[in-house]
């Protein structure tokens, strides 16, 4: 693979970077890799770089061999609190594309005020786990050709889950459902982390909106949680989507730390 | 401890999230040190809490600093 030679490295070695891989690429000085290159693909198609360098100069140097050679537009995303690699980014031409903000959320009933919430009239919860995959892939389906048609995925919150061929993988046991007679209309994920689980998606069909469906899949996973012993859990909502963002601000989520997708064009 | 051409790698236990996007991580010799996270676990949305067991690879400039590379299963 190609490689580039630089004579600033941070000791007494000159830096060279090398592609070591179609989408990887290190930086040694001194028979030691002292960086690290990667680009990858999400399942939207986006190409998504990290790189890892313990030193400003060397994460430049990185970039610089990178960028040239990967197609427009990149991606990458960063903690916004770290300063520093923020402003390593910002040095390469990245500019900050939107804001998801984490929010950690009670699951307490006394704190959410969620412990009297029933789904609407007519409406069930049925239980994470407890869903049939057939007709959870269905909806799944629909809420993306929704998503897609509107604002589009690439401005949800990670949403990184692969797909193949248009199917969705669907695991039941990290979904609760809301459903009208045989058919589910809204959903909710959640990842099982071990002492944090993550609520990675809520969403309803479009045609049952403001019927305070995702509150009440929002006060059923929450409830679970709380009657395992789980005082928390978190939550990426985009700064954008002001509905998602009041949902959870409402049953007391806290903001705990912001990331920010970076974009150079 | 293993020291590859890769650095010098050692698992660890987290045991406190800093404000500035660093972990405090106390290694299995005792020592502690301040790491960031690696980019590909920040491009997987993998979270690091308290606690969590994770593989660290120390900076060969400064052995107090570290970067997380990957987080095991609990």
């Amino acid at each position: 693979m190609n490689s580039a030679h630089f004579t600033s490295g941070m000791g007494e070695h000159a830096v060279v970077i090398t592609r070591v891989a179609e989408r990887q690429w290190h930086a040694v000085e001194d028979d030691r890799v002292v960086g690290r290159g990667d680009a990858s693909r999400r399942p939207d198609g986006r190409i998504f770089l990290s790189i890892d360098a313990w030193h400003g100069v060397v994460f430049d140097q990185l970039a610089a061999a990178m960028l040239p050679d990967l197609p427009k537009p990149l991606y990458t995303v960063v903690d916004e609190a770290d300063l520093d690699l923020t402003s390593n980014w910002e040095r390469a031409g990245f500019t900050t594309r939107r804001r998801e903000w984490e929010y950690l959320v009670p699951t307490d009933p006394r704190v959410t005020g969620l412990g009297s919430v029933l789904p609407p009239s007519g409406m069930t919860i049925v239980a994470v786990g407890e869903a049939e995959e057939g007709p959870l892939g269905k909806l799944d389906r629909e809420i993306r050709d929704e998503v897609e048609a509107t604002v589009g995925w690439q401005e949800m919150p990670a949403e990184v889950l692969p797909r193949l061929d248009g199917a969705t993988l669907l695991d039941p046991s990290k979904y609760a459902v809301a459903a009208q007679s045989d058919k589910y209309v809204g959903l909710v994920r959640v990842a099982p982390v071990t002492r944090q689980p993550r609520i990675g998606l809520i969403a309803v069909r479009s045609n049952q909106h403001r019927r305070g469906i995702a509150r009440a899949l929002l006060a059923h996973v929450l409830g679970s949680l709380h009657r395992c012993g789980i005082e928390t859990a978190s939550a990426e909502v985009n700064e954008s989507n002001g509905a998602a963002m009041a949902l959870f601000e409402g049953v007391g989520a806290r903001r705990a730390s912001s990331n920010l997708e970076l974009v150079l064009r | 401890m293993a020291r590859t051409a890769d650095g010098i790698e050692v698992e660890g236990t987290v045991v406190e999230c800093l404000r500035n996007a660093t972990f405090k991580v106390e290694l299995q010799n005792g020592h502690k040190v301040l790491a960031h996270i690696s980019g590909k676990i920040r491009k997987n949305y993998i979270k690091i809490l308290p606690y969590d067991r994770v593989l660290v690879e120390l900076s060969p400039y400064d052995l107090t600093r570290g970067r997380i590379l990957f987080r095991y299963r609990t």
